[in-house]
C-alpha cells in the first residue's frame, strides 16, 4: 500500500464519544472541569520536568511556547464549555473531552501546515498518542474524526513536508526514514519518464475514461502481473481494475466487502495505512493478530503468523461479537522485511477458505526483493488457488518503481462482482488520462525494466541495506530484514526505561527533536513497544547523515539512561565494560573497516549479492544449515552469550552480512566499537535490569533456533565471538 | 457515530420490479458523465423530494457487503451505458453509422488546441518531488497558481489564498469528500432540481448522503421571470418538508453556471440563496465548473468568489475544475476553494484517496500559468467555436419547433420535447429516449437530473461540425417521425 503510514492503533474519538454521549450535560461538565485542572497540572509538572533536561536556550522558547498553548488550551477550553452550555446536549452533538494535547493550531485548523520547528517533542508526543480535541461546528462528527486521525497520523509528515533536509540548502531540515518511499532510482525514473514517448496527448485521454482504467493500461497491468508474478495463465485484463493508489484500492475493498462496523483480520505488526484505509471513510475495524518478536515453540521465528493465531483471533473476535469479513495479507510483510513462504500462504488460504473469509493481499513490494536467494511467491503464481473468488491482490507501482507520486493502484480479482462494485468508485478514485499512458509505457517497456531498472535498483537496495545493517551492528542494534523491501525493522527497547509505548513516543520524540523521522512500532500496531521502521531507500548521502543523527539520539538516550545506570551501580558491582557507550558520532562516519561507503558505483561488494543465502549459512561456522533464512540479524535484547552466538549465526543467516565477511572478519571489525568479551557484562548504557519483564523483552533476541534449543538468554560464553549482538535489555 | 445502513442484509427486500428495471435503462448510454439518481417513487409533495439510493435496489450478494451490492448496482447501470455507446460508437471513417454522443457534457471542440498545448516541451518536466508523495492537499506551487488563477477569472475583490486550495482528483472526489465530511450519514444537502445527476452517486457512495430536491418548474408564474427558476421561497419549503421528514439538511449545492439549464445565477440572486443558508446555517457548495465555458458575453457571470462580502465566507465552499473549462474531463484536476480551514483541513485529509499524480500537478499549473494563451488562444477560440455550436443546435431546434431553455452558457442546451410524449410520464420519456438511441444518437433525458417534468432533455452541442450535423439530422429523423403535435412556435 502507500502512504506514509504512521497513524495510532485506534480512533479513540469514537469510542469516547459513545461512551460520553449517555451521559448528561452535568457530568460532562463536571468532567471537563476536572479535566482542565488535570491539564493545568500535569502541563506545569512537564514544564518543570522539561526545563531540567533541556538546554537553556531552547528552554526559554519552549517556555513561551508553552505558556502560548497554555493560553490557547484554556481559552479554547472555556470557549467549548459556554458553547457546550448555550447549544444544550444535544444526543448528536457529541462532545470530546479535551487531552492535554490541545494544540492551539488545532483552532485555526492547522491548515497552515508546520512550517517551523515549533513541532517541539512534546506537540509530537500530544498530537501522536492521544487523538486530539479537534473540534469544529462546521463539520460532521465523522469529520471531525477524519480530521483528527489525519492530524495525529501525519504531523511528521506535514513537518516534514515543511521542512526537508537538503545537503546544500537545508542540512538542517528533517530526514525522513519514516515514509516509506523509494527514493534510490529517481534518477532513472527521471530520465525514463522524461522520454519524449512520454509526451503524448490525445482525445481519449483528455476525455472521460473507462471507470476501471483506461482498457490499454489493464491490459498491459494483466500482463505485467502475468510475467512477474509467474502467473500459470495470463491474468484477463477484466479482472484488473485500475484506482489512484492501493490506498484507494483497499478502501473501495473495505466497502464493499463490509458493512460499517464489520471486520478485517490483520496480522500485527502490520502497515498503518490499513487502518487509515479502513477507518477513514469505510468504518471497517481492523482486528489484530498479535503476533510477538519472541521465538517460542509455536513459533520459529521472530512475528510468525501461524494459523492457530489467526484462528485464536478470529475466535476472539467472533467472542465480542465482531463479525469479520476477511483476512489482510502484505506480502511482503510490512513492516517486517519478511515473505511468506509458499506453504504458508497456503495454509493461510486455506484458513480463509475454512471460514469463509476474503483474502486481500498486498504485495506492493512484490519487485523489492532484493536478494536473490530468497523466493517471492505471488499469490498469483499458485497454480490453484482454494476460494479464487474471495482472493483479491494489491499491486501498484509505489515501491517497487518509487513512484509514489504516481498515484497507480490495481486490484486483480477473478471475482466479477467486487470487480464492478469497487469499479463504481472509479469516479472517486480516478487517474489521469495522460498519467495512465506513461504507466502504460513504463510497464510495457520490459527491456528497460529487466535489463536496466530492476538490476540497477535491487543493486541500490542490496548496497544501502549493507550500509545501514552494517552500522547497526556496529551500534548493536537488533534488528529484522530478510532481503526485501525498503526498510529493517528494529528494536530499541534496550533504550526504553521503562519499556512501555510512552518511552517509545518519547524516543521518537526524541529522533524528531534531532530532525529524524521514523516510524515507531505503535503504529503498526505492534503489540511489543521499543520497534521502529527504518527506511533505508534513501541515496548514500542522506543515509549518511541519518545515521549520524540516529546515533546522536542513541548516544543522547544512552546518557539519559546512563544517570539512572550510575546510581544503580552504585548499589550493584560496577562493571568494567561499564561505558560501552557508543562510538562517536564523528568515528562512525568511516566504515570501520575502511570498506568503501556505498557510493552506487562501487560494486565492491556486489560479488557476494550473488552467493546464494544457503551457501552464505554453510560458509559459517557453527551455524546450523536449516536455519530459516529469516532472522534476526542481531541478538537482540538479550546480551547473552548464547543468544550472542545464535545472533552471529543469524547474521550469517540474514541476508545482512556481507558474505565476504565470515564470522572472524566481523569479530575484529566489531571489536574496535566496543567489542567486549562476552564473559563481560553486557553494555550498561541500556536501561537497567529489571527483575522480570512481563512482555518477554528478550523476545527481541529470539531468532529462529539454529538448533532445536531455544534461546538461552543466560548461557555462558565459549570461543571468540561477537560483542555487537549484546545490549538488550534483558541483559541480567 | 455511524449508524448501519438503512437496510438489513439479511432481509431480502423487494422494490417494485419496474424501478430497478428502470433505474438500469436510465442510465445506458450515458452512464459515462452521470449517474441519473433513481427514485423509484415521486412524493406525493410536488416541492420537494429526497432522495435515498439504498431504498432502490437490493440483491444479496454472496460476496459482497449490502452496501456492496448498491454500489455495485451503480456500476452496472454505468456499465449498461458504457457498453451501449462504447460498443457502437460513431467513427468518420470506420463507423459512420455509430452512436453519436449528444449525451455526455464534454467539450469536444478545442482538443487540438489542447493537445499542441499539452505536447510542448514545458509539459514534460520530471523532479523527483513530483513522484513522491505530495503535499496531500496538492503541490504548493499549483496551489498558489490556482489561487492566482480563480483570484483573476472569478474576479474576486482581494486575492485569493493558496492556503484555501485543495487539489484533488475532480470534482466528483470533491463532492465525496465535502459530503463525508460535513454530513452524518443519511443526512442531507438540497440542491435544486433539474442538476447533474451524478452527484447523487457521488455524495452516496462514500459519504451516504442524501439529496434533496428542491423541485423547479419551467411554467413562469408569479414574480419569476424565466424557467425552472430557483427562489428563496422554494428552497425554504424544500428544506421544511426535508425536516419534516426528520431529514437533517446540512447544506446546499449551487451549480453555476448551472447544469442542465446552460443558465447562470445573479449576484442578487446568489447573495439571497447564500443569506438563506446562513440563516439556516447550511453550507453552501458552489460548483462552478462551468467558470469560463460562458460564451455569450451578455450573459453576464458572477463567481461567487467575486462578492465583495459573502454573508457566511466559512460556509461557502467553491469548487472548480478543468474538466469543462479546459474540455479536459480525462485529466481528472478539480480544486476547492474554502476559507474554512477546518474544511479544508478534513477534505485534505481525505487526498490520500483523491490524489493527483505529481506530473499532472505540474503540467495543470504550467497550463493555469500561461495566461497569455489562455487569453489570447485559448478562450477566445473555444468561446467562438461554442458560439458556433450553439448557433447552429439553436437554429435546427427553432426550426424543428422545438423550445429550449439556453442562456449562453456551458455545452448543452436544455430541450423540451413533452409535446412529442403521448403521456407525461417518465415511461414515455424513456420510450422517445431509446427511440434517440435506435437511430443512433445519444441524449441525456430529464429525469436522469430529476427534472420533475417527463419530456426534457439535454442535448450537448459542444462537439464538431460533422458529429453536430449528423446527430441532428438524426435527432430531426426521430422527431419528425414521431412528432405527434403540429408545431408550435419556440416559446423560450
Amino acid at each position: 500500500m502507500s502512504g506514509p503510514s504512521d497513524m495510532p492503533s485506534m480512533p479513540y474519538g469514537q469510542m469516547r464519544d459513545q461512551a460520553l454521549r449517555n451521559r448528561s450535560i452535568h457530568t460532562q461538565l463536571m468532567e471537563m472541569v476536572l479535566s482542565l485542572r488535570q491539564t493545568v497540572e500535569d502541563n506545569i509538572t512537564q514544564l518543570m520536568t522539561r526545563h531540567q533536561q533541556q538546554d537553556l536556550a531552547l528552554e526559554k522558547q519552549r517556555h513561551n511556547q508553552a505558556v502560548r498553548d497554555q493560553e490557547a488550551f484554556l481559552g479554547h477550553l472555556m470557549f467549548q464549555m459556554l458553547h457546550y452550555l448555550q447549544s444544550g446536549a444535544t444526543g448528536d452533538r457529541s462532545f470530546q473531552p479535551p487531552d492535554a494535547s490541545m494544540d492551539s493550531r488545532v483552532d485555526v485548523g492547522g491548515g497552515q501546515q508546520a512550517q517551523s520547528s515549533r513541532q517541539t517533542c512534546q506537540t509530537f508526543y500530544q498530537w501522536s498518542d492521544f487523538e486530539d480535541t479537534f473540534i469544529s461546528y462546521d463539520l460532521s462528527n465523522r469529520g471531525t474524526d477524519i480530521s483528527a486521525l489525519y492530524h495525529s497520523s501525519f504531523q511528521d509528515y506535514n513537518t516534514y513536508q515543511g521542512n526537508k533536509y537538503h545537503k546544500d540548502k537545508n542540512i538542517l531540515g528533517y530526514i525522513n526514514l519514516g515514509t516509506s518511499e523509494n527514493k534510490i532510482c529517481i534518477d532513472l525514473l527521471a530520465e525514463k519518464l522524461t522520454q519524449t514517448d512520454m509526451l503524448y496527448t490525445d482525445e481519449d485521454l483528455l476525455q472521460y475514461p473507462d471507470w476501471r482504467g483506461q482498457p490499454f493500461l489493464r491490459k498491459e497491468a494483466a500482463w505485467f502481473l502475468t510475467s512477474y508474478c509467474k502467473a500459470p495463465a495470463r491474468p484477463d485484463p477484466e479482472n484488473v481494475v485500475v484506482l489512484n493508489g492501493c490506498s484507494s484500492v483497499f478502501s473501495a475493498l473495505a466497502m464493499v466487502l463490509c458493512d460499517p462496523g464489520e471486520a478485517f483480520l490483520v496480522p500485527t505488526p502490520s502497515y498503518g495505512g490499513f487502518i487509515f484505509s479502513t477507518h477513514l471513510y469505510a468504518k471497517v475495524e481492523l482486528v489484530p493478530v498479535q503476533l510477538e518478536s519472541q521465538v517460542t515453540e509455536a513459533s520459529a521465528y521472530p512475528f510468525q503468523l501461524t494459523v492457530d493465531k489467526l484462528e485464536q483471533a478470529l475466535l476472539g473476535a467472533k467472542i465480542e461479537g465482531k463479525k469479520v469479513r476477511g483476512l489482510v495479507l502484505s506480502n511482503h510483510r510490512s513492516p517486517l522485511g519478511d515473505l511468506y513462504s509458499r506453504d504458508s500462504v497456503m495454509k493461510y488460504l486455506e484458513f480463509a477458505r475454512k471460514y469463509n473469509l476474503h483474502v486481500m493481499i498486498d504485495e506492493i513490494y512484490m519487485l523489492s526483493v532484493f536478494d536473490e536467494a530468497i523466493p517471492f511467491h505471488s499469490v498469483l503464481s499458485l497454480e490453484s488457488l482454494p476460494d479464487p473468488n474471495k482472493t483479491h491482490v494489491i499491486w501498484g507501482t509505489s515501491k517497487d518503481f518509487g513512484i509514489s507520486g504516481f498515484h497507480f493502484g490495481t486490484l486483480y480479482t477473478r471475482n466479477r462482482e467486487v470487480a464492478s462494485a469497487v469499479s463504481s468508485f472509479g469516479y472517486l478514485h480516478s487517474i489521469s488520462g495522460v498519467t495512465q499512458y506513461k504507466l502504460c509505457q513504463l510497464l510495457q517497456d520490459r527491456e528497460w525494466v529487466d535489463n536496466v531498472y530492476l538490476p540497477i535498483y535491487r543493486f541500490r537496495l542490496q548496497e544501502a541495506h549493507r550500509y545501514i545493517t552494517d552500522k547497526l551492528k556496529v551500534l548493536k542494534v537488533p534488528f529484522l530484514n530478510r532481503g526485501s523491501g525498503l526498510y529493517v525493522w528494529i528494536n530499541l527497547k534496550q533504550y526504553l526505561d521503562p519499556c512501555t509505548f510512552e518511552e517509545e513516543l518519547l524516543l521518537h520524540c526524541r529522533f524528531l527533536d534531532n530532525k529524524l523521522i521514523l516510524s515507531h512500532g505503535k503504529t503498526f500496531m505492534c503489540k511489543e513497544p521499543g520497534w521502529f521502521r527504518l527506511i533505508f531507500a534513501a541515496r548514500p548521502l542522506l543515509l549518511r547523515s541519518a545515521i549520524q543523527q540516529f546515533h546522536q539520539v542513541l548516544v543522547e538516550q544512552g546518557q539519559d539512561w546512563g544517570v539512572k545506570q550510575l546510581e544503580d551501580a552504585k548499589k550493584e558491582e560496577l562493571s568494567t565494560s561499564q561505558p560501552a557507550a557508543p562510538a562517536r558520532v564523528d568515528e562512525l562516519c568511516p566504515e570501520p573497516s575502511g570498506k568503501p561507503d556505498p557510493a552506487w558505483t562501487v560494486p565492491s561488494a556486489s560479488a557476494w549479492a550473488r552467493v546464494p543465502c544457503a551457501q552464505r549459512r554453510r560458509a559459517s561456522p557453527g551455524e546450523d544449515s536449516d536455519t530459516d533464512c529469516a532472522s534476526l540479524s542481531a541478538g537482540g535484547g538479550s546480551s547473552s552469550s548464547a543468544s550472542a552466538r545464535e545472533a552471529l549465526a543469524a547474521l550469517q543467516g540474514s541476508c545482512a552480512l556481507p558474505s565476504a565477511l565470515s564470522a572472524p572478519s566481523w569479530v575484529s571489525e566489531a571489536r574496535p566499537r566496543g567489542f567486549r568479551a562476552l564473559d563481560s557484562p553486557p553494555p550498561r548504557w541500556t536501561p537497567r535490569a529489571r527483575p522480570s519483564r512481563p512482555h518477554g523483552a528478550r523476545g527481541a533476541g529470539a531468532r529462529p533456533a539454529p538448533t532445536s534449543t531455544p534461546p538461552q538468554p543466560l548461557c555462558p560464553a565459549e570461543g571468540p565471538s561477537i560483542g555487537w549482538a549484546a545490549g538488550g535489555g534483558g541483559a541480567r | 457515530m455511524f449508524t448501519l445502513p438503512q437496510k438489513d442484509s439479511g432481509t431480502p427486500t423487494t422494490s417494485p420490479g419496474s424501478v430497478s428495471t428502470q433505474g438500469l435503462h436510465s442510465n445506458r448510454g450515458d452512464g459515462l458523465e452521470r449517474e441519473g439518481s433513481r427514485k423509484p417513487d415521486q412524493k406525493p409533495l410536488k416541492l420537494y423530494g429526497v432522495g435515498d439510493p439504498t431504498a432502490m435496489f437490493f440483491s444479496d450478494s454472496p460476496y459482497l457487503s449490502s452496501r456492496g451490492s448498491t454500489i455495485k448496482w451503480f456500476w452496472d447501470s454505468a456499465e449498461e451505458g458504457y457498453r451501449t455507446y462504447h460498443m457502437d460508437e460513431y467513427d468518420e471513417d470506420e463507423n459512420p453509422s455509430g452512436i453519436i454522443n449528444l449525451g455526455t457534457s464534454e467539450n469536444k471542440l478545442c482538443f487540438d488546441l489542447l493537445s499542441r498545448r499539452l505536447s510542448q516541451s514545458d509539459m514534460l518536466r520530471v523532479e523527483p518531488s513530483l513522484l513522491q508523495y505530495p503535499d496531500w492537499r496538492g503541490h504548493l506551487f499549483l496551489r498558489e497558481e490556482v489561487a492566482r488563477f480563480l483570484s483573476f477569472y472569478c474576479r474576486s475583490p482581494a486575492p485569493l489564498k493558496p492556503e484555501n486550495v485543495v487539489v484533488l482528483n475532480g470534482c466528483a472526489s470533491l463532492f465525496s469528500a465535502l459530503a463525508t465530511v460535513l454530513c452524518e450519514v443519511g443526512e442531507a444537502f438540497l440542491i435544486p432540481a433539474p442538476y447533474y445527476g451524478a452527484i447523487t452517486q457521488h455524495v452516496y457512495l462514500y459519504g451516504n448522503v442524501r439529496l434533496v430536491c428542491v423541485y423547479l418548474e419551467s411554467e413562469v408564474t408569479g414574480l419569476e421571470t424565466r424557467p425552472f427558476q430557483l427562489t428563496v421561497e422554494k428552497l425554504e419549503m424544500a428544506l421544511a418538508g426535508a425536516n419534516s421528514e426528520g431529514v437533517k439538511v446540512k447544506g446546499l449545492i449551487l451549480i453555476n453556471p448551472q447544469n442542465p439549464l446552460g443558465d447562470v445565477y445573479s449576484p442578487g440572486e446568489l447573495q439571497e440563496y447564500l443569506k438563506f443558508a446562513k440563516r439556516h446555517e447550511l453550507h453552501v457548495m458552489v460548483d462552478e465548473v462551468y467558470m469560463l465555458s460562458v460564451f455569450e458575453e451578455s450573459v453576464g457571470y458572477h463567481s461567487v468568489l467575486s462578492l465583495e462580502r459573502l454573508p457566511d465566507p466559512q460556509r461557502t465552499h467553491v469548487m472548480w475544475a478543468t474538466s469543462k473549462d479546459f474540455g479536459m474531463s480525462g485529466l481528472r484536476f478539480g480544486t476547492l476553494y474554502t476559507e474554512n480551514q477546518d474544511v479544508a483541513t478534513a477534505v485534505s485529509s481525505l487526498c490520500r484517496y483523491h490524489g493527483l499524480s505529481g506530473l499532472v500537478q505540474y503540467q495543470m499549473a504550467q497550463l493555469l500559468r500561461d495566461r497569455d494563451w489562455i487569453n489570447q488562444v485559448y478562450l477566445p477560440e473555444n468561446h467562438a467555436r461554442l458560439k458556433a455550436a450553439h448557433t447552429y443546435v439553436s437554429e435546427e431546434l427553432r426550426a424543428l419547433g422545438i423550445p429550449f431553455v439556453s442562456r449562453g452558457a456551458g455545452f448543452f442546451i436544455w430541450v423540451d420535447l413533452r409535446k412529442y410524449l403521448p403521456a407525461a410520464t417518465s415511461e414515455e420519456e424513456m420510450l422517445l429516449w431509446r427511440r434517440f438511441l435506435d437511430n443512433k444518437v445519444l441524449l441525456s433525458f430529464g429525469q436522469a437530473f430529476e427534472c420533475k417534468e417527463p419530456g426534457w432533455f439535454r442535448l450537448v452541442f459542444s462537439d464538431k461540425t460533422h458529429r453536430l450535423r449528423l446527430g441532428m439530422q438524426r435527432v430531426r429523423r426521430v422527431l419528425e417521425g414521431k412528432s405527434q403535435v403540429a408545431e408550435d412556435a419556440p416559446s423560450c
